[in-house]
């Protein structure tokens, strides 16, 4: 098994498209930089009433938002890169064993997700900290040792977007295919939710996956389109399903499938 | 030229992807079906002063939001799929002309998702204003006809997606990248734009591509009204954004190897 | 060694492969032949554990090939040339080929260079041509130093010294006593390569026989000119030959040879144009085998 895990490794890390995502991951988090720095300029000139409608939350969390994309992206790629190019029939005729193929390729791709998520979270918390200087943001009063373990959950939810991503691509073996659900999922399915007339779109909004991470860190979801309606444990509990029961059904689906 | 309209027309209809982009479109369509079902049945559920408030989402929303999305995958896979196969070289050589190779396969492509809009959105408004009835909902009692430009510009605006992902992919010559970006494009820099300070939010939100159709015909009965681009600046940089896409496109392609 | 038996494979409603056995045995070049479509890679690729096999079995070194622990090591497969990442250089194509089974990078180095591809070996793959993507699979098969060798069309896209070079490899492997396996849809350069073929036509085991073997079945014959056909005839057929006449007017005389025939027609005073015994190409045997087995018979306009 460390074998197979070390080829795909190397399998990951030598195409270029990996580079290409995680630079725009990386891209992502000094934009929040950038935009917190000009919020807290726009800050200053601001009355009391309209400070305390300029939170920097939102700008915080385009960190995890945008690389759960990315890295979903990444996901989908590790799968159907290999369907493309057939060498998904060298694959298996290395590693016959197709559940450990499977397995190898979700540890590489999860592990590399869940750094990715945390740097880019982490850099996009600190970094937006740092570019507001001392500027009295209303949801910016805890200290940041305080407020960095809730952002490290909502870190996770990168890796939950680039297993789900890892299974589409195994299931459709098509990129343009697997993208584009992975695009439904990631905004427009929440979008429609949030149109959804009440109580319905709070129920459906907490359910979503961009929505848990948020919910397992005890986060409300302020003025998000999303819900929070879940406790921590079951948001938590929705997380791994929805990383992991999918990448199931697409083992079983790609053990019995001809290649 | 007409042979070469024929010629991607008949490979837009042959291969699967078209099929499933049109099925996801029509899967849509059902979903407006509910939404409008579901809209209807939650107003007669308030009381009168609930009633008085309540802002339903105009009946062809599901819609509004998945049709760039798919105009988008269209658009990228008509050039993408024929890299990702070798097929280019084929079509290259049946078509040496490249611009006109081009023109055809975005006019195919266009065509198809305008055509695919103006039905199904025109269904989906047919469907909800059957099935809310004679409920006073605002998104769904207005007399069809001023519903129909903002219908006709949703789908123009869906064929625009499709015509800059068709120049896109002819750019970037990979299906994951092009639809990537055109998710960037209809999705993340719009939300990127809400979180500047203002007046450069309302802005830079204003010229995103997906954002064009509603400052140039926004939907009949929906009061707050977003965007700063009177119609006529909105539509002229939708086309400019096409023309830029498409030249881009035209430019790349004629001037390097298949 | 490798064992077929009674191996089906169905595609919906095609069937692929038909209750197909036969075994490679170690120390010989094996050609495994037939028309396009008769299921060749199919046989190959349910051999590898690529697709499942309706029914039967096929195994390598007596077992199924989805149980070897380290299968390049035991196994080396060349099946699609084209199955590489574009963007992955070609050492990195190996590289990770090699790290899922345990095997070092300095066989990755070793062999490139055996290949000929240590030149472009830091090159992207998606810029080789068909010959260079050759060498990349046949340098992948190699990895493991196996003891079994499976080779789908190797020859495809090569250039006359690459085919040379690519049939003394193969030579050299079944001399140092492996077990290699080669199809090929081309006889005439089975003929040059292999030791026993096995010939299949949809689906169906036609032949298992040595190069040998089949060249005497039906290589077996004498050609025979002659202004008097009908009277020769007679006499060789009553001499215990059999005859048969071709369009052109010639005569196919089985079960007596050259000087038998010369001896009786002098005999009986009739002359002679041409007698020369038949050398009938492998290459024609082939057609012969497989002329009712090709799935899809060209018309002659």
């Amino acid at each position: 098994m460390r074998d197979v895990v070390a080829a795909e490794w190397c399998k990951l890390r030598s195409i270029r498209s990996t580079f290409a995502v995680l630079s725009v991951a990386a891209g992502c988090a000094v934009l929040t930089w950038l935009i917190a720095f000009q919020a807290a300029r726009a800050f200053d000139g601001l009355s009391p009433a309209r400070r305390a409608d300029l939170p920097l939350r939102p700008i915080q969390e385009l960190g995890p938002w945008i690389a759960g994309l990315c890295l979903g992206i990444l996901g989908v790629l590790a799968a159907t890169s290999e369907y493309r190019s057939g060498t998904i029939r060298a694959s298996l005729v290395a590693v016959p064993r197709r559940g450990r193929l499977v397995a190898a390729k979700a540890v590489v791709v999860a592990a590399v997700a869940l750094a990715a998520g945390e740097a880019v979270t982490l850099a996009a918390v600190i970094g937006t900290r740092l570019a507001i200087g001392g500027q009295p943001f209303t949801d910016q009063t805890g200290s940041l040792c305080q407020d960095l373990p809730a952002f490290a959950v909502e870190g996770t939810s990168v890796a939950v977007f680039a297993l789900l991503g890892l299974a589409l691509g195994l299931l459709l073996r098509s990129a343009a295919g697997a993208i584009t659900i992975m695009v439904f999922l990631w905004h427009i399915v929440p979008l429609l939710a949030f149109h959804l007339p009440a109580p319905w779109d709070a129920r459906t909004g907490s359910v979503l996956p961009g929505a848990l991470a948020t919910q397992a860190a005890g986060l409300d979801a302020d003025d998000s389109i999303y819900g929070d309606l879940l406790a921590p444990p079951v948001a938590a509990a929705a997380m791994a399903a929805y990383a992991l029961l999918p990448l199931c059904l697409a083992a079983l689906l790609f053990a019995r499938r001809d290649a | 030229m007409t042979d070469a309209i024929a010629a991607e027309w008949c490979k837009l209809r042959s291969v699967r992807s078209t099929a499933y982009v049109l099925g996801t479109v029509a899967a849509f369509l059902l979903l407006c079906a509910w939404w409008s079902w579901y809209a209807g049945r939650y107003w007669d559920g308030l009381s009168a002063e609930r009633r008085e408030a309540y802002a339903s989402a105009p009946p062809e929303q599901p819609l509004a939001l998945a049709l760039p999305i798919c105009g988008a995958v269209l658009g990228a896979l008509t050039v993408t799929s024929e890299y990702a196969t070798g097929m280019i070289r084929t079509s290259l050589a049946a078509l040496p002309r490249r611009p006109r190779l081009l023109a055809a396969k975005a006019l195919v492509a266009g065509t198809v998702m305008l055509v695919a809009g103006l039905v199904s959105t025109t269904a989906a408004l047919a469907a909800g204003k059957a099935v809310v009835g004679d409920r006073p909902l605002p998104a769904f009692e207005r007399p069809f006809a001023e519903h129909v430009p903002h219908l006709l510009l949703m789908a123009v605006t869906a064929a625009a997606v499709t015509l800059i992902c068709t120049g896109l992919g002819v750019v970037l010559r990979s299906t994951a990248a092009t639809i990537t970006a055109g998710a960037g494009v209809l999705f993340v820099l719009p939300t990127l734009a809400t979180l500047l300070p203002a007046p450069w939010d309302e802005r830079i939100w204003s010229v995103m591509p997906g954002n064009l159709a509603d400052q140039i015909a926004p939907a009949p009965g929906v009061t707050v009204r977003h965007g700063v681009l009177p119609p006529a600046a909105a539509s002229l940089l939708l086309v400019a954004y096409v023309a830029a896409s498409l030249g881009a496109g035209a430019f790349v392609f004629s001037r390097r190897d298949a | 060694m490798i064992e077929i038996r009674e191996l089906t494979k169905r595609y919906g409603g095609t069937v692929a492969v038909d209750g197909l056995s036969f075994e490679v045995r170690p120390g010989a070049v094996t050609g495994f032949l037939g028309p396009n479509g008769a299921g060749k890679s199919t046989t190959m690729r349910v051999l590898l554990g690529l697709d499942a096999a309706t029914s039967g079995e096929a195994l390598v070194n007596g077992r199924r090939y989805v149980e070897l622990r380290r299968p390049m090591r035991e196994v080396g497969a060349l099946l699609d040339a084209g199955a590489v990442h574009g963007g992955r250089t070609a050492f990195d194509h190996l590289r990770w080929l090699a790290r899922s089974n345990g095997i070092g990078t300095r066989r990755v180095a070793e062999v490139l260079e055996r290949v000929g591809l240590a030149g472009v070996a830091r090159k992207r793959a998606g810029g080789f041509s068909l010959g260079m993507r050759q060498r990349l699979g046949i340098a992948a098969a190699l990895l493991g130093d196996p003891g079994v060798l499976l080779f789908d069309e190797p020859v495809n896209g090569l250039d006359p010294d690459g085919v040379r070079w690519i049939r003394g490899l193969m030579r050299g492997f079944a001399a140092e006593g492996r077990t290699v396996l080669v199809s090929s849809h081309l006889m005439s350069e089975m003929e040059l390569t292999a030791d026993r073929l096995v010939v299949i036509g949809r689906g169906r085991l036609i032949a298992d026989t040595s190069v040998r073997e089949l060249a005497d079945r039906f290589g077996r014959g004498v050609v025979v000119r002659s202004p008097r056909p009908a009277e020769l005839t007679g006499v060789l057929a009553a001499a215990g030959g059999s005859v048969e006449a071709a369009a052109d007017g010639a005569l196919t005389v089985t079960g007596l040879d050259v000087a038998d025939i010369g001896e009786h027609a002098a005999a009986r005073g009739i002359p002679l144009y041409e007698v020369r015994p038949r050398g009938a190409s492998l290459e024609e045997a082939y057609m012969r085998l497989t002329g009712d087995g090709a799935e899809f018979g060209a018309v002659a306009p």
